[in-house]
């Protein structure tokens, strides 16, 4: 575990507004890239190679991708922590999720295209496994969960951090609880099992996997929620509804009343 | 109207008004009353607008009535939303939830009822503006300027009411706030929340309560406050803009009968249905997803209506100071959350006084001025605009980080700041556009010879 | 223009005066076409409540009642609105103001009644105090029902249910065990017998051992790296949920207060101003947790007697 980091980046104002105005562009089209192909994770049974060739394929990847930040044997240098006993469902997720390899070393890794190919994620996610026991991936079965109980565990544990509705929320400086809402199953589940970045670790003793289950099955139902009120204005909440009033409603009202007004002999 | 009519009789029209004036006697104040003058100017319907958000809210929330039970007794919901099933609500969240899937329109008239009250207040805040910039709020109007004053806060009270009745996380958390706000006053606080919640927070009384205080009495207060506002405005006649021959002795516009009172029915109608193409069309507060109220669940992203997002903000904002005076304290909410607004409608409500004073123009005024001639009030409106622009702003600064990508600990010290250099910054700026509008358009226009202020006689006036 | 004048009117077919103004007026009213805009716009009305009513017989949409109500008052509208901008005389016209404040002589009456009622009530200097004292003491006996609507606030603010040997449950009423929470967890507890105690709630959280430096005289709070705080903020009641594991700080989403957990959860962001209340915890002999005793401190937002 790394040292509590304060980032406390110096950019002026200025900056601050223009980078606010090209990620407020994006804001829209929130995390489309980080929504690999929701069976790929469970695909491990039909790979064409042994467990030991792949753990080998695995350490050749790594050695080339990964040891200049994890280290030899992924014991940990400066630039990145140790992968012994993080397990097969920390390396599973941070790959699938593309938030490793990293772009740049500073801040949270935003999730991403995966980098690997399925049989290389499969490979390292071997390797990384060998090197110490750690959480597996978890089966997910979300036929098998209770969507109530799902809802109810998520209003408990997961809201506070990534809003009702699963659309994200802010962490301090800087992070972010990212949303939900195109993230696989597997990599929910595996979320929830390792703890990855600041989430904290909901290990068996705090969901078992029949609530494990619940709770994918909830979080698959808010990532396409049925909006029978219209419009969900990214479901973030009033302050959306505020701006819709100001810049719809209030609009809308002043272009008509102005109309009203105008006279005949105004032309 | 009617098509043929004995000429001995007169038209239908005429025998009801004549049926009417035998019994109550009212054609002298009646036909006054149709050919009041209205001036014809846009920002003069901003008023109007509020006036048909209530007449719209009033309408949906007798509607909502029939269904809501302001209860917090426990009970196991069992409505067609799967994902609540057999969870244990409290009455009121589960009449909601019935309301939103199994009454037919009942969502609807939730959404139209909760967008009515957005636009409502939008509305007053724009009409507040229009009257502050102009200077409607001169003699002789002041007592209207209070009344209005006092209507904004009743407004904002019975909105926060509406809002908190729903039993759902967001509004448990909201009521949570501002009971922790009342607690924060100094010496009564924890009686008056005591007192308000029958007892320690959250409890099973304040739903009841809130509800008797959102339907009944805020509202009564609302009704009788507009009685006052509208029969002073009657009373006083509207004030006007230069040109078309307005002066301080005359009225210039429209005759209520026929013209005006069609408009302003057009403006009703188009009000009302802007308000159900929003509720229609934008789902608003879907409390569903936010789930019932649990004391020790949360969702980020808890924000109020937008009427209160300046309340949020300052909270947010208030660096972390309190009073401590030897064994008592002042707690931080206090100065944001009672301090802030209490200064702020305070000098809200003595402008007239204030302004007054300072310019030593205790003469009536019925011509309004244009913002530009006035640059020191206009700068000082637009200055405290930007103030509570920016905790409004401020009130979101979650959102916004997620947004755009931004630390919420700078967005915090952003605002921190703005919120004290960002007004200066637009008074200096109105200020200075004032003069240079001034300058570009010359002078206002001079009024026309005043004819003498006489009552009887319509005034003689030149084009 | 001068004050309103009776205007031109001649009678259409149908019998509704047309107002002629213009000479362009009189060229439309000739063409009678304007007429057309305004009565589409009311049929449409029309058409949009019928439809309204089939959808709403055929078991109700949300969007379609929207949109339809939305056309039936909107064709209402632009149908009246069009109407008066066409048909309708547009002014300007005058009204005098007229005089506010009464005559000379109205005025100098009224104050002279006034006075002289005053005057009556005035000359019974006893009874009239004695009414005003009466008035005064029957407004402040009024005011003690008040005092029904809720009790004297209570040590609810300063106390929780926690005392020594009291054991910590989940919310679904199980024991939790120290090594529940895996390293880097939290889990949400209350006192046994209190779930769902809003000045109860306790967030448990597992850290690595060394992790945590205690405040002074709390060393021993802590059992196997799991410490207890207080999840009631400590500026204005939020539960402080998020927690942030690497950093070790939980967040409020209400006001963006921070809190570091390794040290005594002090506020280091945001608006609060005490730390976070920490929970002195134990084991009882099968190993569950208990607490030990009260929270450091009143949890909750403060007031003003929050120190006495």
């Amino acid at each position: 575990m790394s040292a509590p980091t304060r980032r406390r980046p110096a950019v002026s104002a200025a900056a601050s507004v223009a980078v606010l105005t090209v990620l407020g562009l994006a804001l829209w089209q929130p995390a489309q890239a980080q929504s690999p192909d929701p069976t790929a994770a469970t695909s491990t049974t039909a790979a064409p190679t042994g467990p030991d060739d792949l753990v080998a394929i695995g350490r050749q990847l790594f050695d080339t991708g990964c040891v200049s930040c994890h280290g030899e044997g992924g014991v940990g240098t400066a630039d990145g922590p140790t992968l012994v006993g993080v397990g097969e469902a920390a390396a599973d997720f941070m790959l699938r999720t593309g938030r490793m390899p990293l772009a740049e070393p500073q801040g949270q890794s935003p999730s991403k295209p995966p980098a690997y190919t399925d049989q290389e994620i499969q490979a390292l996610v071997a390797y990384v496994g060998s090197l110490g026991p750690g959480p597996a991936i978890p089966q997910v079965d979300v036929a098998a969960g209770d969507l109530v109980e799902g809802g109810e565990l998520f209003r408990a544990n997961c809201a506070a951090c990534h809003g009702a509705a699963a659309v994200g929320g802010a962490l301090s400086y800087g992070d972010y609880a990212p949303s939900l809402h195109s993230v696989a199953e597997v990599q929910i589940a595996e979320a929830v099992r390792v703890g990855p970045g600041q989430m904290p670790v909901f290990d068996e003793d705090v969901f078992t996997d029949d609530e494990l289950n619940s709770l994918v099955a909830y979080v698959r139902y808010l990532q396409d929620p049925a909006d029978p009120g219209g419009f969900s204005l990214g479901r973030v909440g009033p302050v959306a509804e505020g701006y819709v009033i100001w810049v719809v409603g209030a609009s809308a009202v002043v272009v008509f009343i102005r109309w009203i007004t105008r006279r005949r002999a105004d032309g | 109207m009617s098509r043929r009519h004995r000429p001995d009789r007169g038209s239908r029209v005429g025998r009801t008004a004549r049926w009417f004036d035998d019994r109550l006697g009212v054609a002298r104040t009646g036909r006054t009353l149709l050919d009041k003058i209205f001036p014809n100017h846009w920002s003069f319907l901003l008023g109007e607008i509020a006036l048909y958000s209530f007449v719209v809210l009033l309408a949906t929330g007798v509607y909502l009535t029939f269904f809501f039970d302001a209860s917090a007794a426990p009970v196991t919901y069992d409505g067609s939303y799967a994902p609540l099933q057999g969870v244990q609500v409290s009455a009121a969240y589960n009449s909601v939830l019935d309301l939103s899937f199994d009454v037919r329109a009942g969502l609807m008239m939730r959404q139209v009822h909760h967008w009515a009250a957005l636009l409502f207040l939008a509305a007053i805040v724009m009409h507040i503006c229009r009257v502050f910039f102009t200077g409607a709020f001169r003699r002789p109007r002041e007592i209207n300027w209070v009344v209005g004053c006092t209507l904004l806060v009743l407004a904002l009270g019975n909105g926060f009411a509406g809002y908190s009745l729903l039993d759902d996380q967001l509004s448990g958390t909201g009521i949570r706030i501002a009971d922790s706000v009342i607690l924060s006053i100094p010496v009564a606080g924890t009686w008056i929340s005591s007192l308000l919640f029958g007892g320690p927070f959250p409890g099973t009384e304040i739903i009841p309560r809130l509800f008797i205080i959102h339907v009944l009495l805020l509202p009564v207060a609302i009704i009788a406050l507009l009685g006052v506002h509208l029969g002073i405005l009657v009373r006083h006649k509207h004030t006007h803009f230069r040109g078309d021959g307005a002066t301080e002795d005359n009225v210039v516009g429209e005759r209520v009968w026929p013209t005006y009172a069609a408009k302003a029915g057009g403006v009703f109608f188009l009000t009302a249905a802007l308000l159900c193409l929003l509720g229609g069309l934008f789902q608003i507060n879907p409390v569903w997803l936010f789930g019932p109220f649990e004391p020790e669940n949360v969702s980020s992203a808890s924000q109020p209506d937008w009427y209160i997002g300046w309340l949020e903000g300052s909270l947010r904002l208030m660096p972390p100071w309190e009073l401590s005076l030897g064994d008592y304290l002042i707690p931080n909410p206090f100065f944001p959350g009672v301090l802030l607004p209490g200064v702020t409608f305070l000098l809200l409500y003595a402008w007239p006084w204030i302004e007054a004073h300072f310019t030593k123009d205790h003469e009536p005024h019925h011509v309004l001025d244009r913002p530009r001639d006035r640059p020191v009030r206009t700068a000082l409106g637009v200055a405290t605009l930007t103030f509570y622009v920016i905790l409004f702003a401020a009130g979101a600064t979650d959102v916004l980080a997620v947004t755009f990508g931004v630390s919420v600990n700078r967005i915090v010290w952003t605002f921190r700041t703005l919120a004290l250099v960002a007004p200066v910054a637009a008074a200096l700026v109105a200020r200075k556009v004032c003069l240079e509008l001034q300058r570009r358009d010359g002078p206002p226009e001079p009024l026309p010879d005043e004819a003498e202020p006489v009552a009887d006689e319509p005034a003689a006036v030149p084009s | 223009m001068a004050d309103h004048t009776p205007h031109e009117a001649s009678t259409g077919p149908d019998g509704e005066p047309l107002v002629v103004e213009t000479d362009e007026d009189r060229r439309r009213v000739e063409r009678r076409s304007g007429q057309t805009l305004p009565a589409v716009c009311f049929a449409t009305s029309v058409v949009a409540a019928l439809a309204l009513a089939v959808v709403y017989a055929e078991g109700g949409q949300n969007q379609a009642e929207g949109v339809l109500l939305a056309v039936a008052l909107g064709g209402i509208g632009v149908g009246l609105v069009v109407w008066a901008k066409r048909f309708m005389p547009e002014g300007p016209d005058t009204e005098p103001r007229g005089r506010i404040g009464s005559t000379a002589e109205d005025r100098a009456a009224f104050v002279a009644d006034l006075e002289t009622g005053a005057h009556t009530f005035g000359r019974r200097h006893l009874l009239t105090k004695m009414l005003v004292g009466a008035v005064a003491a029957l407004g402040v006996a009024a005011l003690f029902p008040i005092r029904s609507l809720g009790p004297r606030p209570g040590r609810g603010l300063k106390s929780t249910p926690y005392r020594d040997g009291v054991r910590l449950v989940t919310e679904d009423g199980d024991p939790v065990r120290p090594d529940d929470p895996g390293v880097g967890g939290v889990i949400t507890a209350f006192p046994e017998g209190h779930v769902g105690d809003e000045t109860a709630q306790t967030l448990l959280i597992r850290l690595e051992p060394g992790q945590l430096e205690p405040e002074p005289g709390r060393e021993d709070w802590t059992v196997d790296g799991v410490v207890a705080y207080s999840k009631v903020c400590t500026h204005a009641g939020c539960p402080v949920g998020l927690y942030q594991e690497q950093r070790g700080e939980l967040l409020c989403p209400c006001h963006q207060s921070t809190f570091d957990v390794l040290h005594g959860a002090t506020p280091v962001f945001g608006p609060a101003t005490r730390p976070l209340p920490q929970l002195p915890l134990g084991t009882d002999a099968d190993g569950n947790l208990i607490a030990t005793g009260d929270f450091s401190g009143p949890v909750g937002p403060g007031f003003w007697d929050i120190n006495t």
